[in-house]
């Protein structure tokens, strides 16, 4: 069955089909009992016509044999017949025939004699007559003149047996026509006779009965089921009964036959009926089924069309009609529909808000910022993206412990929300909030806006009994200006949040176009420091610094140039602080390390290498193990290698930082701290590490001869490290003055262009080749 | 009654020529089983040994309802008389051709008596009593005889001439109730095969 697009079509189709095969097996059924019982009845009313064709014919026999015994006991005429009496004989027999309405009767004697009253039987057949008679034959059918007679005998008795009456009765049409009257049904009645070789009808009211006819009924003689065949042209069902004859050769056989379709008419109007009837209840059950199905599926297709449009986004409630299963189903449905709605609105809100602040995040930020750009482009208008980052929130963080980052979160974003009422405020992560302002004709609507923030955000705070005052920083696009893109804007807000931050904390700057070029040199930058590295650009540079004591050179502090292949030697303040962000320092520290400690190890046992360190490298790199193998590659003793940190390490370091310190000590590397005198410059540090030396900042050697302030400073530090047991070295060292000064102090070593530029390593060698006392000499 | 015949045949053999032998002729039935009470009769060619005079008296009584004995061979010119000895009257006929007679009712010890002139078979009936059945077989040749139990009858004298014999039986099938068959001179022996009718039940065949 192919597959139906509607239930209620299948359902119908399916159960009118299941009826219609139970239908029409019990009408098949019924009509074949039907036809059976009307055959049946047809068979059964032929053999009771057949039973009275017997009893008429035993009747017949009976009442001529009764007559022919009479006569044949008659005194006088067996006298007659014994005598010869012809005439006498005649006459008897003619008046016999004429009570019996016979037409024929005839005398056979003994010696074969015959006397007869019909001129119309030959002598021959009447001769035929005596084997059969003188065998004992008292009745049966015979052929005489063309014409099948029923013959019926007496034996005439003088007193030994001297001959035989015999009667001989007509099987005619009329004889034919009683029977059929006689019964029930209008059935046709015939003998047919076989004579002289051939079978023929010989009396009845069938006509043009054919050979095959004839055989038809030889073959179900004496059977006792009917049969069909045509008669005159007309199926019919038909009964064959032999018939007794007379002489051997002879056979007769009575045919009934009934025209079928009468026989069966009855029959055919009840399964007229009986079709009428499966066809009319087919329709019913169809109708019915339809009906049924309809009720089913009604409230299903409503269903399938709520569930439709809940698909497409509506939100769709279905009529509950009664109590079964499927005003169940629609209950559930509306139910269902519900909680969909409920869900969506909770994903909504997940997947647009911030969890902890509540407030929008990226996305929805995303969302609104692409609808800003749409709408700017409709009403031509102008919107401010304002960038917020909270000033030293990982410090805050990590000394407070998270708990407390959040509380200042939630605070922070509460506070940026009352502060830019009106506009669209959103966390994007972290400690990153933006704030999307609309813009009319009043450019300074922006500026008021972020000192708002700014102000809002610098109010005193307190979490877990600390007092906090959170400072801000503030990037600013403009849009369409800034970016005509979402991605651009916000970009160019960031570096703006940089600049800003650039610029001291606390305070909010605009996008310009050189951020964006100084970005753009910055990637550039970071770019060509890989490729750097790879490629070999970096050269150490090494400066001399020159003990006081002694004399003499005792120590180079290495630095590092770049030689870029296009924009020649660059500056270690440009590259350092991308080296720094990017974390590239690490290799490059490494490579430093490495060809510092190559170097120095060529040169005389005395000289040491200072190598400078960033904290990154502290803090995200394996400096310790980077030092040992350099140490091991190039066999420089530890008390040579001189690693020079600021004061920056300790700033995000702790303890991890000292441990790192002593580490290094313990190996026998020496460790400087550089540009003392600057930056927080805790003297703390100076108890908590043993440092080797102190490197005193050039700004206080710089302003050594013109402020006497710079003077005290200098000779505090260097009575501070000598009482520590710490060397000292003078940074900058330009004039003989400054010089003399600082040797007056006890500044243990010098460094600066008084005595030496930095040079490379060639020059290095060239020195110590050349002259080494001219060097001391010089300087002395 | 046997005997009767035996002297008789006796008395015929003591008239015939010299040239004489005996003769055998056996009757059975289509079975082969030997048929008695057959009357067997030769005709020798030329009529030479007809009886020429008739001999004796017979009686054939009618006593309880049937006629007693069923079968007699008479020669041609006898009387017989049937003496009635039933208590109720017989109507006594004949319809054959070699003797019609009619005894219409008589009575109880009152007899009757009937001369044969003429040779053939006499059927003996009684139109009052359709059981009653006997046959008287007049004869005009000295060698007449019926079958005994064997179905067999021998003539000690038969002539060696031509001849024919002729077989006869009350219940014999076959038109005038016999049958004719020719004798060669030097013929010892025939046999006929015969059909026979069955008798009517009610007539008793032993009482003879």
């Amino acid at each position: 069955m192919r597959p139906f697009r509607s239930l209620s079509a299948r359902l119908t189709v399916q159960f009118a089909l299941l009826f219609a095969v139970a239908m029409l097996a019990v009408s098949a059924a019924l009509s074949s009992v039907i036809s059976g019982a009307a055959s049946r009845e047809v068979q059964s009313q032929l053999q009771s016509s057949g039973a009275v064709y017997d009893r008429l014919w035993q009747q017949r026999a009976h009442e001529l044999q009764n007559a022919a015994q009479l006569l044949a006991h008659d005194f006088g005429f067996r006298a007659a017949v014994a005598s010869g009496d012809q005439a006498t004989m005649q006459s008897a027999l003619g008046n016999a025939a004429a009570r019996l309405r016979l037409r024929s009767a005839f005398i056979v004697t003994a010696e074969g004699k015959v006397s007869s009253i019909d001129p119309g039987v030959t002598r021959a057949e009447t001769a035929s007559l005596w084997d059969p008679l003188d065998d004992g034959r008292q009745t049966g059918v015979s052929v005489l003149a063309g014409r099948p007679r029923q013959l019926v005998a007496a034996p005439i008795m003088a007193p030994t047996l001297i001959g035989w009456v015999v009667f001989a009765s007509d099987l005619d049409q009329r004889e034919m026509r009683g029977l059929e009257r006689l019964s029930a049904i209008p059935l046709h009645a015939a003998v047919v006779v076989y004579d002289k070789g051939r079978w023929a009808e010989a009396s009845g009211s069938m006509s043009a009965l054919d050979a095959g006819a004839f055989n038809l009924a030889q073959a179900h003689v004496g059977h006792p089921a009917s049969f069909e065949m045509d008669v005159g042209g007309t199926r019919s069902i038909a009964l064959a009964k032999p018939l007794p004859t007379f002489s051997g050769g002879e056979h007769a056989i009575l045919l009934l036959a009934y025209p079928k379709a009468q026989a069966l008419a009855d029959a055919h109007k009840l399964q007229l009926a009986l079709a009428a009837m499966t066809l009319l209840g087919l329709l019913l059950v169809a109708y019915a089924t339809w009906k049924a199905a309809g009720r089913i599926t009604q409230p299903l297709a409503r269903l399938d069309e709520a569930a439709g449009r809940l698909a497409s986004g509506e939100h769709v409630q279905v009529r509950v009609r009664g109590e079964d299963e499927l005003a169940r189903l629609a209950a559930s449905f509306n139910e269902m529909v519900g909680k969909i709605a409920e869900r969506e609105q909770r994903i909504t809100q997940l997947a647009f808000n911030d969890v902890l602040t509540g407030l929008p995040n990226r996305t929805m930020f995303q969302q609104q910022l692409d609808h800003a750009f749409r709408a700017a482009v409709g009403n031509g208008g102008l919107f401010a993206l304002h960038c917020l980052d909270l000033d030293q929130f990982k410090v805050i963080n990590d000394t407070l412990g998270h708990p407390a980052g959040d509380a200042l979160l939630v605070e922070a974003g509460r506070r940026v929300q009352q502060a830019a009422r009106g506009h669209f405020v959103a966390r994007l992560g972290g400690d990153e909030f933006v704030v999307l302002q609309s813009v009319g004709d009043d450019r300074n609507a922006i500026d008021r806006l972020a000192r708002d923030i700014l102000d809002a955000m610098a109010q005193p705070l307190a979490i877990d009994g600390n007092e906090l005052v959170p400072s801000t920083s503030i990037g600013i696009a403009i849009a369409p200006q800034d970016g005509s893109d979402g991605q651009t804007l916000l970009r160019n807000a960031d570096l703006a949040l940089y600049r800003a931050k650039e610029a001291g904390r606390g305070t909010y700057a605009f996008f310009e176009e050189s951020l964006n070029e100084r970005a753009q040199e910055r990637r550039q930058l970071e770019t060509d420091l890989r490729l750097a590295i790879e490629r070999g650009e970096f050269e150490l540079y090494y400066q001399p610094l020159f003990d006081l004591e002694q004399n003499r050179i005792c120590s180079f502090e290495a630095l590092i140039r770049w030689n870029h292949p296009m924009r020649g030697q660059i500056s270690p303040a440009d590259f350092i602080p991308v080296a720094e962000d990017t974390g590239l320092i690490v290799p490059i520290g490494a490579w430093v390390v490495r060809e510092a400690c190559a170097q120095a190890a060529h040169w005389p046992e005395h000289i040491r290498i200072a190598v400078n360190v960033s904290p990154v490298q502290f803090h995200r790199g394996t400096l310790n193990e980077t030092i040992l193998r350099a140490l091991a590659d190039t066999g420089l003793a530890p008390a040579r290698l001189e690693v020079e940190i600021t004061e920056s390490i300790f700033l995000d370091g702790g303890d991890a930082t000292l441990k790192l310190l002593h580490s290094l000590r313990s190996l026998g590397v020496r460790v400087a701290l550089d540009d003392f005198g600057t930056g927080y410059s805790s003297l703390s540090y100076l108890q908590s590490f043993p440092f080797d030396k102190l490197k005193i900042d050039r700004s206080f050697i710089q302003n050594l001869l013109t402020r006497d302030g710079a003077s005290a400073i200098v000779r505090a530090i260097t009575e501070l490290a000598h009482a520590l047991n710490i060397e000292t070295t003078a940074e900058g060292v330009e004039e003989t003055a400054q010089l003399m000064e600082l040797r007056a102090h006890g500044c243990s070593s010098v460094q600066g262009f008084l005595f030496a530029e930095p040079m490379d390593a060639s020059d290095v060698d060239k020195l110590f080749r050349e002259d080494k006392v001219a060097m001391v000499q010089n300087v002395a | 009654m046997v005997r009767r015949i035996s002297l008789f045949a006796a008395a015929l053999g003591l008239a015939a020529p010299l040239t004489a032998a005996p003769l055998t002729v056996r009757v059975i039935d289509a079975s082969g089983r030997p048929v008695r009470d057959a009357v067997v009769t030769l005709y020798p060619a030329g009529g030479a040994a007809r009886s020429a005079h008739a001999g004796g008296r017979y009686v054939i009584s009618q006593q309880n309802m049937q006629f007693h004995p069923f079968l007699t061979i008479v020669p041609v010119g006898s009387d017989v008389s049937f003496p009635n000895f039933d208590n109720t009257k017989h109507h006594v006929y004949s319809f054959s051709p070699a003797k019609k007679f009619e005894l219409k009712l008589f009575a109880k010890d009152q007899s009757r008596i009937v001369h044969f002139d003429k040779a053939g078979v006499v059927a003996l009936g009684c139109n009052i009593h359709d059981q009653m059945s006997a046959f008287i077989v007049v004869t005009d040749s000295a060698w007449t005889a019926r079958t005994n139990g064997q179905g067999l009858v021998t003539f000690s004298d038969a002539p060696n001439a031509p001849g024919h014999l002729t077989v006869w039986q009350p219940y014999l099938r076959a038109p005038g109730g016999q049958i004719v068959q020719a004798a060669s001179p030097a013929q010892r022996s025939a046999t006929f095969q015969v059909r026979l009718r069955q008798p009517p039940s009610s007539m008793a065949m032993t009482d003879y």
